[in-house]
Parts: structure tokens; sequence; C-alpha cells
């Protein structure tokens, strides 16, 4: 992604090159002429860290340090140690942090991937306090990359840190769209684990039953409308699992998918509790079949081992058989309890 | 024809139940170039081109690293472990004159306040910190000028304590983030130069567990809340120490489960083990072991992805989680998860019992595909000018290169604690420390009880002689890695015998040997 010519014009010219720039001492890398395995830097680079390196030995913490440090940034946006020194700068000359956060606005959206960029903004949100136009901003920032790792945990961090109910109030609504934008979306699914239930029951202890009850729904909907999504079907085990519900809870609702047929007697009953796969589903379903072994294994009892065996066989023998050894795993750990 | 049709079918695509999504569109997209990589039955076996490799390694060694690693110059200790400790993989050593060049260049990179940075000049921070100590580990010595003596241990002792939080977890650098890379690249450290105390592993364990999420897997970090935040103090980095108390939940992980820190949490939560019983305050934190081995199994890929990991649920697969996945199912058997059958079960119903007793002959007890992966590695994984890759078509690169061999090397061999080495290791203890000038920290009040139990525990890795599985014969053979380091273990050995002021009794073989070394 290019960026804006104005700032880059401006520092275009070597630090070596510039006569205010004179009074400090570059330094140099390697005293080692010839050191193993040299990075072949640009002229640019090597000329901004020299300097870098001079100013870290000087202590120097002055305006003209933003500068560098944004130099070298924008070369190599992994470079903590210009990061680091950049935080450092902006509290001993007290810089406006606004300022600084347009600056980021550009920059996360340009290096993405980096870790600093989000850290940073991190940082700096620590010392504003402000948060609210966080969210929004993050929000465009999903747009360009859906799965970003670092976008999703500052904005899991930022909602747990302020912990502010305006923050949190539209938070639902957003991973809806996300899920809907695209529902193989791991990193949204995650969202809304950590949404309703891994930052306290927002709605209060006694709301618990309704928001289990109603993230049941949202889940069985959207593994009816894609079935083979292992990411919803792990959220439906968080849900159970979390709140301590048996899995035999949705026993109904699964034995349809890990079966071979859509049951076309029933699609006209609308069982709001027990969506039916879609008409497209590519059945049975792996996760289902696994989940229902799940049921039988847990529910106890010789007769329920055996068809739980018999699941597990038919994954490891045709459904799923790159995970054999682990399948034959859950045979012998089966067997063993059933013996004891 | 239908006859004599080849054994590999065409794998199944991921099915997508009619419903395309960008998941599902870059999926197929993949699936479509690995299936340009899925050998037919015609081909012949498949070749680790070792030579290529090394020529790909010693060129950046030599030559140095073209322009586009200039994004890596914070990482050029880990530059050099890649490089060496693939060298070490495809065993090879490398000459004096560039042992030495190493050294020097690990030691420019070394904090005057403690620890390493990314660089000369560079901040410590403590992923080139692990970089560099293992690095050293390989190329390193006792003596002048041989790297091992001029750890200063005790400023990096002070260097890990200044990144100390009150959840238990560690920033990774000052004003850096805090997440479980990190920690398991300090407590490697810590481990191999005798650095652990009660003081600093406080918490961690308890962190490290709040870091699993509800897929089983671990993410980068949690959380921890606070009571009584002061309402609208802008909150600096020290906010919690003025009035907030730290509250036991919730902690919630800040990411999703992810193969790269599922790695080092596991491995961070195995090397805390020894200080289990020491973890003061009667309720010890637990992880869901049955949770974690099945988000591990459900992250290796179908046939028609090859069998190589993908990072996390519905990602794509790619080489370097061969080892972060792959390489992290040897901590099972450390928690308790056997994957050995000892014979055929009684109590099987008749009829059946034939059937599924043949099915436990194989003498193979690792709970992930092991010939997939390394098919994965071979075929897909290799780049044709040489060095290792994320997937086809794109290019190889260092971190690719060491990832994908070390994935392979957990593939070809079965690395497991073992009761008799570390028997032997436990007789031969003595409780002394090591004559590094300085060695004896001031801060240290690690009873000599639990210094022998972190060397000894940490040691006990062996192979089982018996138990790899190489394919595509034996030049393809890599060698074995220690699953907590990613160093081989005689490497490991040498380097915590000496900060321990130990001698190690000498290996013996366990299991039947097959072939040659
Ligand atoms: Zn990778």
């Amino acid at each position: 992604m290019p960026s804006p010519a104005s700032s880059s014009d401006t520092s275009s010219a070597l630090y070596a090159e510039r006569p205010e720039w004179k009074d400090v001492t570059p330094l140099p890398q390697y005293e080692d002429a010839n050191p193993i395995a040299p990075i072949f830097y640009s002229e640019e680079y090597k000329d901004a860290t020299d300097y870098f390196r001079g100013i870290v030995k000087t202590g120097e913490k002055s305006e003209r340090v933003l500068e560098l440090t944004e130099s070298i940034i924008r070369l190599n946006p992994a470079h903590y140690s210009a990061w680091q020194y950049r935080y450092e700068t902006l509290l001993a000359i007290k810089a406006p942090l606004d300022v600084e956060l347009k600056l980021m606005d550009e920059l996360a959206v340009s290096f993405l991937k980096t870790y600093q960029v989000w850290h940073h903004r991190r940082l700096l949100l620590m010392l504003t306090g402000n948060p609210g136009p966080e969210l929004k901003f993050i929000t465009e920032s999903l747009k360009v990359d859906a799965k970003n790792y670092h976008t999703w945990s500052y904005r899991q961090w930022l909602l747990a840190f302020f912990n502010d109910d305006d923050l949190w109030a539209g938070e639902l609504d957003f991973v809806d769209a996300m899920l809907v934008q695209d529902v193989r979306n791991n990193s949204a699914w995650h969202h809304r684990f950590f949404v309703v239930f891994q930052s306290g029951v927002r709605e209060g202890e006694t709301e618990r039953g309704r928001i289990v009850r109603r993230e049941l729904t949202y889940v069985k909907q959207n593994i009816s409308l894609v079935p083979n999504n292992p990411s919803a079907w792990n959220y439906l085990r968080g849900i159970l699992d979390f709140n301590n519900l048996p899995y035999s809870r949705v026993e109904d609702f699964v034995r349809p998918y890990a079966g071979t047929t859509t049951d076309g007697s029933t699609t006209d009953l609308v069982d709001l509790e027990n969506p039916p796969p879609s008409t497209n589903a590519q059945l049975p379903c792996s996760a289902a079949i696994e989940f229902l072994a799940d049921i039988h294994e847990k529910e106890g009892g010789k007769d329920r081992v055996l068809q739980a065996i018999a699941l597990w066989r038919s994954l490891a023998d045709e459904h799923d058989t790159i995970r054999k050894k682990y399948w034959e795993y859950r045979i012998r750990e089966a067997l063993k309890s059933v013996k004891e | 024809m239908a006859a004599s049709s080849p054994s590999r079918r065409a794998p199944r695509p991921t099915p997508t139940d009619g419903f395309s999504t960008p998941s599902s569109i870059t999926q197929a997209e993949t699936e479509a170039i690995l299936l340009q990589h899925i050998p037919s039955d015609a081909d012949p076996k498949p070749i680790l081109t070792k030579q290529a490799h090394m020529q790909f390694l010693v060129r950046n060694l030599v030559q140095g690293f073209p322009a586009r690693y200039m994004s890596q110059d914070a990482s050029q200790p880990w530059l050099l472990f890649w490089t060496i400790q693939s060298f070490s993989a495809l065993q090879v050593g490398l000459d004096p004159g560039n042992k030495q060049r190493m050294i020097d260049k690990i030691m420019s990179a070394q904090h005057p306040d403690g620890g390493f940075g990314g660089g000369p000049g560079q901040a410590a921070h403590l992923l080139p910190t692990y970089a560099s100590v293992c690095a050293l580990a390989i190329v390193g010595r006792p003596g002048p000028g041989g790297g091992w003596d001029q750890i200063d241990r005790k400023k990096m002792y002070r260097f890990f304590m200044s990144l100390k939080q009150p959840d238990g977890s560690f920033l990774v650098a000052h004003h850096a983030e805090v997440d479980v890379r990190g920690i398991y690249c300090l407590l490697v450290t810590a481990t191999l130069l005798d650095l652990l105390t009660p003081e600093l592993v406080a918490g961690t364990a308890s962190f490290i567990a709040s870091c699993q999420t509800y897929e089983g897997g671990f993410a980068s970090a949690s959380q921890p809340y606070y009571a009584a935040i002061p309402a609208q103090s802008p909150a600096g980095e020290d906010f919690h120490a003025k009035s907030a108390r730290l509250l036991e939940t919730p902690r919630p992980p800040l990411g999703e489960a992810h193969g790269g820190y599922t790695f080092c949490a596991l491995a961070a939560w195995v090397l805390l083990l020894p200080f289990r019983e020491a973890e003061a305050g009667g309720r010890l934190p637990q992880i869901d072991v049955g949770k974690l081995l099945r988000w591990l199994v459900m992250m290796q890929g179908s046939e028609i992805e090859l069998g190589g990991f993908k990072g996390r649920t519905n990602k794509l697969v790619d080489g370097c989680y061969s080892w972060w996945c792959g390489g992290a199912f040897a901590f099972l058997e450390a928690l308790g998860v056997n994957g050995a059958a000892e014979g055929a079960p009684a109590g099987l119903p008749s009829g059946e019992e034939d059937e599924q007793r043949e099915q436990w002959d194989e003498v193979d007890d690792t709970l992930f595909n092991r010939t997939a992966l390394q098919e994965y590695i071979l075929y897909a994984g290799q780049h044709p000018a040489g060095g290792l890759r994320d997937k086809p078509p794109k290019n190889a690169d260092s971190y690719h290169t060491l990832y994908c061999l070390s994935g392979l090397s957990a593939a070809q061999h079965r690395v497991s604690p073992s009761e008799a080495r570390r028997m032997q290791i436990h007789e031969a203890w003595v409780n002394r420390r090591s004559s590094v000038p300085g060695a004896v920290l001031s801060e240290s009040k690690l009873p000599d009880q639990t210094r022998r139990k972190v060397f000894e525990e940490a040691l006990a890795w062996a192979e089982d002689e018996g138990g790899s599985l190489v394919l595509g014969g034996a030049d393809n053979r890599v060698n074995a890695t220690h699953p907590l380091f990613n160093l081989t273990i005689t490497h490991a050995e040498g380097l915590m015998a000496y900060f321990y002021g130990q001698s190690l009794p000498p290996r013996t073989r366990l299991g039947k040997s097959t072939g040659k070394a």
C-alpha cells in the first residue's frame, strides 16, 4: 500500500545529508566489517538505523526522534526498538496524542500484520482513556483482513480493559454482521464467545438461561445453513461446556446431520429448536458424527458406548480417515471405561 | 480401468454445502493448487532434497540475506537460529571459523542491561533472547570468546523480572505486548541457563491456563479484570499498581485458539510442571487436555490438503504448523495422554473382536497422521530451488525451512519422556552449581531439589529408536529434536550440563534400534 506522497517527500534525503542532523554521530551496526549472514539493507534503511543507534546511545528524546523513528517504522514496521523508543519519546516530550493516533490510523492499515502497530495503539489508548472511536476503526480494518489476529485481540482487549457498557452495547450486532459476511470466520465465532460468555455474563446472572437458549438457537441456525463448518460446531460445544450442560441436550438436533439423507417428511414442520440441514447440505457431516458419538459416550452404559464406537469407526474408516489414529484412540479409551 | 484403478483415490474436496464464503473460496483455491502436488501411484518415492536445502541455507549464511529480509532486521538472532538449527536437523555441522563468526554476531546483540535484542543497539526482547541462547547451544562453548561464559545471567534474570506482570505473565520487552510466545522463550532460556526461581514463575501457570479457549487450543494472551479501576483516571501502564486488585476471574483469552500460541503455551506448561507442587494456595491451575488433543488433531488437514497442519479452525494449511501443531503432540504424553495401544482391549463383543484386534497390531501410537504430514512437507513444502515454505507457490524462507524440517522430524521420530533416562540423570546429580563465572545468582532461591527436578525432567526426553517412521526411505531421515527446545538432545544436554554444573551419564539406546542413526 503506497504511503501518502507528502510524508515521504520531506524525508527523502538521507539523514547523513541533512544539516539539522549534523550533531548526531551515526553508529554503524557492526564493528566487524564482515559479519556472518548480513542482510542487504537499502541505503535509506541503513542510514536511518545508523542515526537511530546514534540517538539511542546519547539518549536524546526530542521532536526529531519522532521523525526518525517514523522513517524506520515505515521501512520496517517490525523494528520494535524504534517503536519502544518512540513511545518513550512521546511521553518525554508530552507530544499531542491525537496527532499520533492519526498517524497510527494510517500505519495500521499499511502494516496490518505487525504486532507493533496494534500494541502502540493500545499504549496510546491507555494514555488517552478514550476508547470511543476505536470500535469503528477496528471494524474498518477488518474489512481489509477479516481474520487478522492482532485486530481481533485488540478489539477484545479494548472491550475488557475499558469494560464500558456503551462499548459492549453493539457487539452482538457487529459480530452477527461479520458472520453474515463469512459464517466460516472462526475469529468472529471466537469473538462471539468472548462477548457472550467470557467477560462475565453481561446481562446478569439471572439472564443466563435466556442467553444460553438464544445462543443455541443462533448456532443451530448457522449449522443448518452450512453444516460442514467446524467453527460453528466448536461454538456449540463451547456453549454446552461453558454452561455445564449435557451434550444430549441437542441430540435431536444433531441426529439428522449425522445421517446420510435429510428426511423430507419433517421439512414442512418448522421446528425452531431443531432446524434441519439445508437442501444443499453434504451429509453426513463428520462433525455431527463426532458430536453424536460424544453424546453416546457421555451418556454411558455399554449400549451407548458401542454406538459411539461404531460412529468413531465410521470416521476412522470412511468419513475422516486422516484422523484414523485419533478415532481409534477414542475407541480404546471408551472401551477402557466400559471395562472399569 | 476401474479394476486397476490406483490405490490413492482422488481426495474429496472440503464440503461447502453449496454455500460459498470468503473462507471456502480461498480454501478451494488452495486445494486446487495442492491437488497438483499429490503424487500419482506411478511417482517414485518422495525425496527430501537435502543438498538443495543446504545450498539455500549456506547461501544465506555466506553471501547474506536478500533485501526482502530487511523486515527481519529486528530478528537477526532468529535468522541465525533458523539457519543453524536447520543444519542440525540435516545432520550438518559448521566449521570452527564460521562458528566463531556466528558467536561474535550473537554476542553483539546482548543488551548492556541483560537479555538479547534483535541486533546490536536494539532493545532486549524475550524472543531474540531465546534465539540467541539456542543458537549458542549449537555453536558456542565455554571459555573466552565462546559465548557461554559471556552471557550475563544476572542481568538477564533482572531483565526477566522487570517484565513480570501481576497476572503471572510477562511483557516481551519493555512497553511491549504480553503473549505466550514470550513466556515460552523466557522459560526455555531460564531452564537452559539455570535461572528459574519460584518468584520468577509465580502465577505463570495460571496465566497459561487462562489462555486456553473453548476450542481447546491456546490464544496469544488473556486479559485480567481488576476490581476498582479508578473510573476516569488516565489508565496508564502502571494503573493496577495504584488501587486496582487483580481478579481471579474473568480472564478471557484475547484471540482465538492458534497453533503457534498453542505450542508455546503447552511447552511452557510442561516446563512449569516441576513447580506444580510448590505453587502455593491449594487450587492448582488446570488445563483441559482432552479438548486440547481434539483441537490439535482437528488442525491436521484432510487428504486433499496432503495432511498438512493449519493454525486455526477454517484457515489454510501452512508448513510451519508442521512443527507448531505436529511438534506439540509430544507434550501430550507428558500430560498423561497415552496413544499406545497396549494390545487389543479385552471385553469386546464377539465377532468384532478379531477385526478390532487387527487394527491394534500396528506399533505406531502417534495420535496424528505421521505419514500424511511427511507427505505434505515432502510434496508441497519443498521449494524446487531449495529451502522449504508455507505452501506452493510461495517462496522458501529461513523460518519455514526450519519449521518444516522440525515438523518433519516430529513426524519421523518419537521423542518422549523416558523414565529410565530420568532415573539415570537423577542418580548422577550432584548438589553443586556451575563453575561459570558469576554463576551463583544472589536472587536465586531455587532449592537444589527443585533444580534437580527441572534438570532431570528437561533432559529425560529421549528418542524411542523403534518408534521412527521415515517416509521415502532412510535418506530422508532428519535428526530428532527436543520437543521443548527445538534443539537436538545432544545440544540441549551440552548446554544444560554446563550451566547446572553436572556431568551426564552417556545415553544408552532405548527400544530396539532400526537402522543407522
Ligand atoms: Zn507459516
